[in-house]
C-alpha cells in the first residue's frame, strides 16, 4: 500500500523507471531465453506451427498435390452426419479405452501390491515387469503378437493340450480387438512403478493399528490402501486414458494397416491415418485429429471435475 | 588426405545449412549434375535398378541417385515431396495414379522428347497407349504383366486330379474343391483362396460379362445385380467348404508370407504374372501359372496386358531431357535389359525381349510365356481407373467381401452397399 501511494504521488519517477525495468528484464531473463532457444524453436516450429496449420487445413480440402480449397465446416459436418466409418472407428476406440484402461490399472495395482511385500530381489522383478512397457509399442512385439494369436499360434497350441480348438484370434472379428486389449494390459509397467511408489508412501502404522482393531486384509485394502492411493490412481488413469486414445502401432501392424477383419480393429487413429496417407484427404484427416484432441480434452476435464469427489489428498 | 573440421567451422557450416533449409534453397551440391530417382519395391528390385544406374554412370557419366520404399510408404512420400516442390526427376508411376498425377502437372508430358532422347519406334503400341493421358505420353511402361493364378502343383498330385489349365471355369472350382475335401490333404487344404474381395478378380469376372470396374469417364461399370451375383457365387463356394474360410482368409494382410498359398491353406491363389518369382522363392512346392477362371467354357477377354509400372518425369524437374535420356537407356540398352530381366514385367520392345529371354531362369520363363500366350483370354486394355479407385478397393471391396464371409451381411446387402458406397466415394473425389 505504501509503495503504491508513493508511486502515484510521484508519477514522473515511474516513467523513468519503466525502461530500466525492461532493461533489467532483458539483462536478467535474456540468457534464460537464449538457453531455451533450441527448445523454443522446436516447440514453435515443430509443434505449434504444424498444429495451427492443421487447424487451418481442417477447414479445407487438401490432397497434397494441389493447393488447399477452403470448404468451411463441411469436413466436421460430414464427420458427424454422413460418415459411418467415423462412428465405427469411434466405437472401436471407445471400447478399447473403456476396457483396456481399468483392466490395465487393476492389473498394475495387483502386481505393485505383490511387489510391495518386501520380497527379495525387488529391483530385478521391478525391471522384469517393466520390460513389456519398453517393448510393447514396438513393431516387433506387434508382429510377435500376430504369431501368438494366429490360428496355429502359441495360444491355440496351449489350448490344444486341453483339447480345445481355439479360433484364429487375430482374424476373427469377435476376438481381434480383445487381443489388442490384452496387449495393452500386458504393458502395465509404468502405472505399476507409479503405484509401487504410491504404496511406499502409505505409513505402515496405519495397517498395524487397523489389524489391532481386527480389520481384515480386504477391509484394510478398501479403507486404507485405496483412499490413500487415489491421487496416484487419478494420475495413472488420466495418463493411460490419453495413451489409449492415441494407440496406433499395434492395430496398424496386426491388421496390416487395414483395421480388418471387418473394421473390428479400425482404431480412430488408424482411420485418421488412412484418410491422410492412403486416400490423401489431409483436410478431413486434420479435422479428425482436432475432434480427437477435443475428445481427449473432454475426457480429461471430466476426470478433473469428478476428482474432488473421489480423490483424497493428504490434508 | 584428412579433413579436419574444428568446432567453429562445424557450427558455421551447420547454421548455413539450417539457413539454406529454412529459405527452401537446396544446397548446391545436391543439384550438381545428378538425377534423382524414386521407386517402390523390395531389396531385390533395388539391386537390379542400381545395377543399371551404375551402368549408366559408367556409360554416360551421369549419377542417378535412387531411393526406394515399400508400396504403402511410397505414395505418401511421393505426394509429400511433390507438395513440397521437391519431387525427384524420375518417378516410378502406377496405372492407378498416373491420371491423377498427370492432371495436376506433377509429372511431365514426354512427347517433345519422342524421336529425340526417347526412341520408341519399336515399343509395343498397347503399352505405349497405356502411358497416355488425354492423348499425351506421361509414362513409359517398364514391362507388361497380367493377372494370373498361381497353382501349387504337388498339391494336385496328392489329391490325384489334374491341375487346371487356362481352360478352367468357375464351375470347375466346385468339382475340384470337392475332390480336395474328400482327399483331405495337408490338414484340410482348400482348392482356392477366397477371391471375393480381390479387386482384380472381380474386374476379370466383370470383363468376361462385358462389363468393367470403371468406364472411360470414371463411373462405375457394373450394377447391383452384378455385385450381388458376385457375392452369391463366392458364398456358394464358401458354404460348400471349397474356398478357405473367412477366418483363415482374414490372416492375409497383403504381405506375401501371410497369403493362403504360402500358408498352405489353399492350392490356387489369384495373383499377377510377375509375382511367381517372389512366391516360388519362399515356397517348397513347385508353382504353376494359369489364367483366372472363365465364367463359362470358352468365355474370355477378361485378361489384359497391363503396364506393370511406368517411369515418369517429375513435372517440376529442371532436367527433363536428361531424365528422358536415362529412361531410354533403361528400356533399350542390351546390358541393362540383361540385368533387369522380367522383374518389372515383360519388356515392351521386341529386341529387348529377345535379349532377355535366353538369360531367364525357369520361373521367369513361365511368366514370360504366360503373358505372351494369353490367346482368347486377352481383351482390350481398360481405361485407367479414376483417382478414387484405390479407396473403393480398400474401404469397400475388401471390407464387404469379408463381411459376407463372416456372415455379417448377406450377398444382397453387400452388393447394394458396394454400389451405393462406390458412387458416394466417386462423387466425393
Amino acid at each position: 500500500m505504501t509503495t503504491r501511494s508513493l508511486e502515484s504521488a510521484a508519477p514522473t519517477r515511474e516513467r523513468v523507471a519503466t525502461p530500466t525495468v525492461w532493461s533489467r528484464i532483458w539483462q536478467n531473463d535474456a540468457p534464460g531465453y537464449l538457453f531455451l532457444l533450441p527448445w523454443l524453436i522446436g516447440f514453435l516450429g515443430l509443434t505449434i506451427g504444424p498444429m495451427v496449420t492443421s487447424l487451418y487445413l481442417s477447414f479445407t480440402d487438401f490432397d497434397l498435390l494441389t493447393s488447399p480449397d477452403w470448404v468451411g465446416a463441411s469436413n466436421y459436418m460430414r464427420m458427424f452426419t454422413n460418415d459411418p466409418k467415423f462412428w465405427a472407428s469411434m466405437r472401436v476406440t471407445m471400447f478399447f479405452v473403456i476396457f483396456s484402461v481399468p483392466l490395465k490399472l487393476a492389473f498394475a495395482l495387483m502386481v505393485a501390491m505383490l511387489l510391495n511385500r518386501g520380497i527379495r530381489g525387488l529391483p530385478l522383478y521391478r525391471a522384469l515387469f517393466y520390460l513389456p512397457s519398453l517393448l510393447g509399442a514396438s513393431v516387433a512385439i506387434a508382429i510377435l503378437w500376430r504369431q501368438i494369436f494366429a490360428g496355429d499360434g502359441l495360444v491355440n497350441k496351449l489350448l490344444a493340450v486341453f483339447d480345445i480348438a481355439g479360433p484364429s484370434w487375430i482374424s476373427n472379428p469377435k476376438t481381434s480387438l480383445w487381443t489388442l486389449i490384452i496387449l495393452s494390459i500386458w504393458q502395465f509397467g509404468s502405472p505399476m512403478i507409479i503405484f509401487l511408489a504410491g504404496l511406499r508412501q502409505i505409513p505402515q502404522d496405519m495397517y498395524e493399528a487397523a489389524s489391532l482393531d481386527g480389520a481384515s486384509r480386504w477391509r484394510q485394502f478398501v479403507k486404507i490402501t485405496l483412499p490413500l492411493l487415489t491421487p496416484v490412481v487419478f494420475f495413472n488413469a488420466i495418463i493411460q486414458t490419453i495413451e489409449a486414445f492415441k494407440s496406433f502401432t499395434p492395430a496398424f501392424i496386426i491388421s496390416g494397416g487395414t483395421g480388418n477383419p471387418i473394421n473390428s480393429t479400425l482404431f480412430y487413429t488408424l482411420y485418421l491415418y488412412q484418410e491422410a496417407f492412403a486416400f490423401f484427404r489431409m483436410g478431413y484427416a486434420s479435422a479428425l485429429a482436432w475432434v480427437l484432441l477435443a475428445l481427449v480434452g473432454i475426457f480429461t476435464a471430466i476426470s478433473f471435475l469428478s476428482s474432488k469427489y473421489w480423490v483424497h489428498y493428504d490434508e | 588426405m584428412t579433413t579436419r573440421i574444428d568446432r567453429r567451422q562445424f557450427l558455421m557450416g551447420t547454421s548455413a545449412l539450417v539457413a539454406a533449409g529454412a529459405a527452401g534453397v537446396m544446397p548446391a551440391w545436391a543439384q550438381a549434375d545428378s538425377l534423382r530417382l524414386i521407386f517402390w519395391g523390395g531389396q531385390a528390385r533395388a539391386d537390379l535398378t542400381y545395377g543399371v544406374t551404375d551402368l549408366y554412370k559408367a556409360a554416360k557419366g551421369t549419377d542417378v541417385e535412387g531411393e526406394f520404399l515399400a508400396w504403402n510408404d511410397y505414395w505418401p512420400k511421393l505426394a509429400t515431396q511433390t507438395a513440397g516442390g521437391n519431387a525427384p526427376d524420375i518417378i516410378q508411376m502406377d496405372y492407378r495414379y498416373i491420371v491423377e498425377y498427370a492432371k495436376r502437372n506433377a509429372i511431365a508430358p514426354l512427347d517433345e522428347f519422342v524421336g529425340g532422347a526417347l526412341q520408341l519406334a519399336d515399343f509395343d503400341a498397347d503399352q505405349l497407349e497405356g502411358g497416355k493421358v488425354d492423348g499425351k505420353l506421361y509414362g513409359i511402361s517398364l514391362g507388361a504383366n497380367s493377372v494370373a493364378s498361381l497353382v501349387n502343383l504337388p498339391a494336385f498330385e496328392e489329391v490325384g486330379i489334374e491341375a487346371p489349365t487356362n481352360a478352367w471355369t468357375y464351375d470347375d472350382i466346385m468339382t475340384m474343391g470337392e475332390a480336395f475335401n474328400s482327399a483331405n490333404i495337408r490338414g484340410g487344404m482348400k482348392v482356392i483362396s477366397d477371391g471375393s474381395y480381390t479387386e482384380p478378380m472381380l474386374d476379370n469376372w466383370l470383363r468376361q460379362r462385358g462389363k468393367a470396374l470403371y468406364t472411360a469417364d470414371g463411373k462405375l461399370g457394373y450394377d447391383e445385380d452384378d455385385a450381388i451375383e458376385w457375392y452369391t457365387l463366392w458364398s456358394k463356394l464358401r458354404d460348400a467348404g471349397v474356398c478357405v474360410s473367412a477366418e483363415d482368409q482374414a490372416i492375409d494382410t497383403g504381405a506375401v508370407e501371410t497369403t493362403m498359398l504360402v500358408q498352405g491353406k489353399s492350392a490356387i491363389m489369384p495373383s499377377n504374372s510377375n509375382q511367381l518369382v517372389g512366391y516360388q522363392a519362399i515356397m517348397q512346392d513347385t508353382l504353376g501359372m494359369i489364367g483366372y477362371p472363365r465364367i463359362a467354357p470358352g468365355a474370355g477377354g477378361g485378361h489384359y496386358r497391363k503396364p506393370s509400372m511406368f517411369f515418369s518425369v517429375g513435372g517440376s524437374s529442371a532436367k527433363k531431357e536428361a531424365a528422358a535420356e536415362f529412361l531410354n537407356f533403361f528400356i533399350s540398352d542390351p546390358e541393362a535389359a540383361k540385368i533387369l530381366g522380367v522383374e518389372r514385367g515383360v519388356p515392351c520392345i521386341a529386341a529387348t525381349r529377345d535379349i532377355v529371354a535366353p538369360t531367364l531362369d525357369s520361373q521367369s520363363q513361365i511368366a514370360l510365356n504366360f503373358v505372351a500366350n494369353l490367346g482368347d483370354l486377352l481383351g482390350a486394355l481398360p481405361p485407367s481407373p479414376p483417382a478414387a479407385a484405390g479407396e473403393i478397393d480398400a474401404s469397400l471391396i475388401r471390407t464387404l467381401g469379408q463381411e459376407v464371409g463372416f456372415g455379417a451381411k448377406t450377398p444382397e446387402e453387400a452388393g447394394r452397399e458396394l454400389i451405393s458406397g462406390a458412387n458416394d466415394i466417386l462423387s466425393r473425389a
